[in-house]
Order: C-alpha cells, then sequence, then structure tokens
C-alpha cells in the first residue's frame, strides 16, 4: 500500500515537474535577473554621484568660505569697535542653504549671517572639513589666525539631492521591469515558437495516431529528441501494423473453417426432411453464428484498442460512409432477417470530407454503430444516415426512449441497454474505443434530437489535418 | 448460367457448387488461377465467383487480366478478407459484388441473382413477358395469377433466354448455360428440356428456328 502510495506520489511529482512552463520561467527569471542587474547598477551609480556630490559640496563649502572671508575681515577691521557682533541682513528674505560665523581666536563671534544659529557650529575652532549629525562645515583662519570664519551646510540637503537623483533612476526603472517582462515574454514566446507548435501537435492528436510529428524549425537542443520521437512512433506503427496483419490473417483463418461449418450446415437443413435432425441443424447454426459473429467483434475490438487507427494518408470520409451503406443495404436486401430495412442518409453538398482516419477503422464504427441501430431499431421504421460539413456523423434509430442511468453505461463492454434482443454487447465499446483512438467525440442521445423519442449516436470527427503539419521522418 | 467457381477451400467450393447447381446453374469448379484461367479462354461464362487468397497468387489479378481482355463476365469476390481496404481494391479491379466469409447461401444466391439482372439491364426482380409474370428472386413463374411450378432446370433454361430476351440461342449455347463440364448431355436433352417448357408456359413463348436454335417471344 505504501509502495503504491509511493508511486503515486511519485507520479504526481513527476506530473507537477512536467507540467512547469518553459516560456513562463524563462521569462520571469530573465526577467527578475535583469531587474536585479539593474538595481545593483542603480545603487552603484547612486553611491558614485553621492562620493562625486559630496566632492562638489564640500569643494563649494569651501568656495564659500574662502570668498567670504575677505570681505569678512574688510568689514570687521572697517568697524570702530571691532569686538561688537554683527549680524549680517539679507537684501531679500530666502532660505539660507550655507551659514557662516566669523570668530575671533577666542571663539567670539565677530559676524554671523542672519539664519546662522551659533549653537549648531563646532565649538572648536578648527581649520578644514568637519561634520556634526546635521551639518558639514568648513573652517579657515585669517590674518595671522586672528580671525576665524566656519561654513555650514545642512546634511539634510544633500541627502535630499542623493534621494532625488535616487528617485529620478528608480522612476523609469519602475516602468521598465514590466515592459521588460513583456518584451522577454514576446521573445521567448517568438524563440519557442516551434517547441509550442510541436507541443500543441502532440497534445491534439488522439492515441491511435502515430504518424510523424512535424520537427521543423525545432532548436538543434531538442531536435534530436523529437527525431528520436519520430523513430520511435515510426517502429510502434510498424508494429502495431504487423500485429494487424496478424489479427487480419487470423481473422482470415478464423473465417474459414466458421464458413465452411456454416456452408454445410445449411446444405443438410436442405437435405435432411422436417424432425429432430433439422431442428438440431438449426440449432447448430444459430451457435455457428453466434460464435462467428463473437470471434468477429474481439478480433474488431483489438484492432480498436490495438492503435494505428490513423493512415498517414488522407480519404474521403462520405464516399466510404456510401459505400459502407450500399453493402449493408444490400445485405439487407437479401437477407431475410433485416428484409424490409430502409435507410436513409443525407451528406453534405460538398460530398467530400477527406480525413487521415484509417478506413478501415472508420468502416468498423460505421459498421457497428448501423448494427446497432438496425438491431435496436423499431422494425419498418428507417435508419437515418447523417454526415454535416462539420464532419459530423449521426446514426439515429426509431425506439423507445433509453433511461439515462443505461445510456451512460453504453460504452462498457457487455452492455446492453435491450437484453431482448440479441447482441454481443461489444458494438458501442468498439466504436468507443475507435472514437477515442482517432482523437474524435462520441456522444449518445436518447431521444434523440429534435424527436420525442428515439436512439441517436453522433461522432464528431476532427477535421482535416493540414499536410504541412504532418512531415515525414 | 454457367458459372465458374474458383475457390480453393475444397469443403466450401463443394458445398456452393452443389447449391447453385441444385438451383438450375452449371457450375464449373476450380481451385487455382491457373486452372480458372484455362476454363475462361474454352468458356463464356455467365458469371465468376472468385476466391482471393488462392495457392497460385491473388484472386485480383485474375481479376485485372480479365478485365484488361476486355471480358465483362460479372465477378462476385468471396473472400474471408473483410477490411474496406480490400473491397475497395476488389471494386475497383472491376468486381460487381463482394461477399465476406461467413455468408448465407441463400445471400450467395440472392446476390448472383442480382448481379446477373444487373447484367441483363433489368435490375427489377419481376419481369414481364407476354402473360408471363416471372419473379427472378423467388423463381417463380405466374400466368394468370396461377403459379406455374419448374424444375431447377427448367428455371435455369428459362433463365438463359430471359438473359437474351428476343435472341436466337443456339442449342450449343443452351448446352453450355445449362451443363458444366463432365456433365453427361443426351443428344436430345435441350429439345426435352424446351418441349416441357413450351407446356408449362404456353406453346406460343418459345419459338423454333430450325437448324438454328430458338428464341423467346417478347410478345
Amino acid at each position: 500500500m505504501k509502495l503504491l502510495k509511493g508511486r503515486v506520489l511519485k507520479g504526481r511529482v513527476q506530473k507537477s515537474r512536467a507540467s512547469t512552463s518553459l516560456q513562463k520561467k524563462l521569462s520571469i527569471s530573465l526577467t527578475l535577473g535583469m531587474t536585479f542587474l539593474w538595481m545593483l547598477a542603480l545603487l552603484v551609480a547612486v553611491f558614485v554621484s553621492q562620493i562625486k556630490l559630496n566632492d562638489l559640496f564640500d569643494s563649494a563649502l569651501a568656495e564659500t568660505a574662502q570668498r567670504i572671508m575677505p570681505l569678512a575681515v574688510v568689514e570687521i577691521l572697517n568697524r570702530e569697535d571691532i569686538t561688537q557682533p554683527q549680524n549680517i541682513m539679507s537684501f531679500a528674505a530666502h532660505d539660507e542653504q550655507l551659514v557662516y560665523l566669523v570668530r575671533d581666536s577666542l571663539g567670539k563671534i565677530l559676524l554671523q549671517s542672519h539664519n546662522a544659529e551659533p549653537t549648531d557650529f563646532n565649538q572648536t575652532l578648527l581649520e578644514g572639513f568637519s561634520s556634526s549629525t546635521t551639518h558639514r562645515f568648513y573652517g579657515a583662519w585669517a590674518v595671522q589666525n586672528s580671525l576665524h570664519i566656519e561654513v555650514a551646510e545642512l546634511l539634510i540637503d544633500r541627502k535630499e539631492a542623493i534621494i532625488e537623483l535616487a528617485l529620478s533612476f528608480l522612476w523609469p526603472l519602475l516602468l521598465l521591469v514590466p515592459l521588460c517582462l513583456l518584451g522577454t515574454w514576446i521573445l521567448v514566446r517568438y524563440s519557442l515558437r516551434y517547441i509550442i507548435a510541436y507541443r500543441k501537435a502532440i497534445e491534439s492528436r488522439g492515441s491511435g495516431d502515430l504518424s510523424p510529428v512535424n520537427v521543423n524549425g525545432l532548436p538543434t537542443e531538442i531536435l534530436a529528441t523529437a527525431e528520436s520521437v519520430n523513430n520511435l512512433l515510426e517502429r510502434l506503427r510498424r508494429a502495431l501494423e504487423a500485429e494487424r496483419s496478424f489479427t487480419a490473417n487470423s481473422a482470415h483463418e478464423l473465417r474459414t473453417p466458421i464458413a465452411i461449418a456454416l456452408a454445410q450446415i445449411q446444405r443438410l437443413q436442405q437435405e435432411v426432411p422436417t424432425g429432430k435432425a433439422r431442428e438440431r441443424a438449426i440449432n447448430v447454426e444459430s451457435s455457428l453464428r453466434k460464435l462467428s459473429d463473437l470471434s468477429e467483434k474481439l478480433m474488431q475490438l483489438a484492432k480498436a484498442e490495438g492503435g494505428g487507427l490513423l493512415s498517414t494518408e488522407q480519404h474521403d470520409l462520405i464516399s466510404l460512409l456510401k459505400l459502407i451503406v450500399d453493402d449493408r443495404k444490400r445485405s439487407s436486401v437479401t437477407c431475410n432477417a433485416t428484409s424490409g430495412l430502409v435507410i436513409d442518409m443525407t451528406l453534405p453538398k460538398s460530398g467530400v470530407f477527406m480525413s487521415t482516419i484509417d478506413p478501415d477503422a472508420f468502416a468498423i464504427l460505421v459498421q457497428n454503430l448501423l448494427d446497432n441501430a438496425i438491431k435496436h431499431g423499431r422494425k419498418n421504421q428507417p435508419v437515418v444516415v447523417g454526415f454535416s460539413e462539420q464532419g459530423e456523423l449521426s446514426i439515429v434509430n426509431a425506439a423507445e426512449v433509453v433511461p439515462e442511468e443505461p445510456l451512460k453505461q453504453l460504452r462498457r463492454r457487455f452492455v446492453r441497454a435491450n437484453t431482448s434482443v440479441q447482441g454481443s454487447g461489444l458494438g458501442l465499446a468498439i466504436a468507443d474505443a475507435i472514437a477515442t483512438g482517432i482523437g474524435a467525440s462520441m456522444t449518445f442521445n436518447s431521444p434523440a434530437s429534435g424527436r420525442k423519442e428515439g436512439f441517436e449516436v453522433k461522432v464528431s470527427f476532427p477535421l482535416m489535418i493540414k499536410p504541412n503539419d504532418k512531415v515525414a521522418k | 448460367m454457367r458459372i465458374l467457381l474458383v475457390e480453393d477451400t475444397e469443403g466450401l467450393g463443394e458445398v456452393i457448387r452443389e447449391q447453385i447447381t441444385d438451383e438450375g446453374h452449371a457450375v464449373d469448379w476450380v481451385l487455382t488461377i491457373a486452372h480458372a484461367d484455362v476454363s475462361l479462354r474454352s468458356v463464356d461464362y455467365d458469371l465468376i465467383l472468385l476466391d482471393l487468397m488462392l495457392p497460385d497468387g491473388n484472386g485480383l489479378d485474375l481479376l485485372t487480366k480479365i478485365r484488361h481482355s476486355g471480358k465483362t463476365t460479372p465477378v462476385i469476390i468471396l473472400t474471408a478478407r473483410d477490411q474496406i481496404s480490400d473491397r475497395i481494391k476488389g471494386l475497383n479491379a472491376g468486381a460487381d459484388d463482394y461477399l465476406v466469409k461467413p455468408f448465407d447461401l441463400s445471400e450467395l444466391s440472392a446476390r448472383i441473382a442480382a448481379v446477373s439482372r444487373r447484367y441483363a439491364g433489368n435490375p427489377n426482380p419481376i419481369v414481364n413477358i407476354g402473360a408471363l409474370g416471372i419473379d427472378l428472386t423467388k423463381h417463380l413463374v405466374y400466368r394468370d395469377g396461377a403459379t406455374i411450378n419448374l424444375t431447377a432446370r427448367e428455371w435455369a433454361l428459362l433463365e438463359a433466354f430471359i438473359q437474351r430476351p428476343g435472341t436466337l440461342l443456339s442449342k450449343a449455347q443452351l448446352e453450355d448455360h445449362l451443363y458444366a463440364f463432365g456433365s453427361e448431355i443426351e443428344s436430345n436433352t435441350i429439345e426435352v428440356y424446351v418441349s416441357r417448357l413450351r407446356k408449362k408456359l404456353g406453346s406460343d413463348q418459345l419459338e423454333t428456328v430450325r437448324g438454328q436454335g430458338y428464341r423467346m417471344k417478347l410478345l
């Protein structure tokens, strides 16, 4: 049990791995990779810009101090009392980015800009650059180290400049990420178009389709695999053909002795007078017929389930349908069991529906559906056979409505809705196996479409596959 | 009718021959293509029953040869190969019908009758000649609503005339039609059967052309 569970889980894991989309994976990983690289480039750019901006701001700070200092010296020396502090008023109200203090060697303030707050400045008179938690300073001495100027700049202004710079880099990136995702998706999809077409070609084929898959345009990475798959399909097709040939030969070998026995017993019935011997001959004939029918159905089922239901050539299903129905009509004319049978046929105006379905598989499918309709149809009421332009075959016979539950079971082997009629219970199972194998859909309706009673089988055949979708090995 | 049966399965060939002979036809039964070839060169058959898988080849090759030689003799294929592709090949090669083994002997008889009617240009199984009504399917003859019973040989002779209405048929042609190879035929057999038919159908139905043969009157 554990082993079984393990296998089931393993199967699920394999299925989930198999269901990962290469296109999705490539698109997302390429986009994420590019986004990561862009972010890295942005961080480096911001970091380098920050260093350069700091250099520029520092240079501006030093230059400001150097320019203000001579003016401040002249201003102070021209005073009557140089020890009196002076606050420089502004011409017009403005927000000061740079503030300064001019102090004497003892630290007494002699001159200051109008927004300067002395407590923000260094208390020690320093030369060159220095920083506090809120400001960046530049200090310089003049007049034989008797006057000291210190220019300050708020650090937050520098931070804002860096943030604005980073944001100016980031906004386009936010737009570029979805564009990159879309572009990558399109590029990957375009690059994978042949692989997608290959996948669709495999997905859309029925279980009986063993024709080679188109490998044109496939990238070299998977071309060898695809060609190996085609080789494998070809080997499988040959093996199935050999099996079919064996089945056909077996059928031939089986039919011949049955034909001899049936013919002999029919002659015997004509030769012996009415009585027990004749009754026995009739019973033997009946058993031989059942044996013949059953062996026939089993051979058909073996073929239906054996694969190889599609051929590499195209055939007109409508011509085949006419041939099969004509043959059935001819048999019914000469066979007492089905005398009085009428088959009405409605065919499309185009009169042609090309398909790669194997003609023998199609014939087995139609013959079984016709047999079913004739056996279970009301006597002296026609069986209606239709084929639409879209490739839908419908076979309708008059009958009591089949309840829903038995209707669902009819595809199963040896299941019969009406047990009063003799039959093997294999006909619809064979038809279902063929429909599944060729990728057609088969539905049962009772009452039949547009009627109050009756039984209808509809088979929708896949539309013709374009020749360029099918490529030889 | 004179029928050539090409069937290599002895048990089946024997029964088919008996069945068809009982219906009044003359049957030459051969087991190989080579023998069939010889028979076809010496006799103008009304119908050929042809098996496909024969010991010395495929029956389809014989059929193709027959058609290429210009002969239009109706051919019914009897085979155990039931695939529609084989059926299409057979019909394309020039077969008139295709019967898959195992089959009912009655169905075989009906198919033989249907094919020969088609060749006679009258697919309708009911033929009216003068006051006679003839049901080709049931092998029954009516005159004024009353059924006339015919033996198998008498029916076969009547059928030979119906197939060629108004045509003069020689004694040799009628013998060929009624008897297979090796049958013992009395010199006056045909005269005897013609006489019996005249009695049953009416003396005015069959005309004797002295020294040449017999003809069925269409009136």
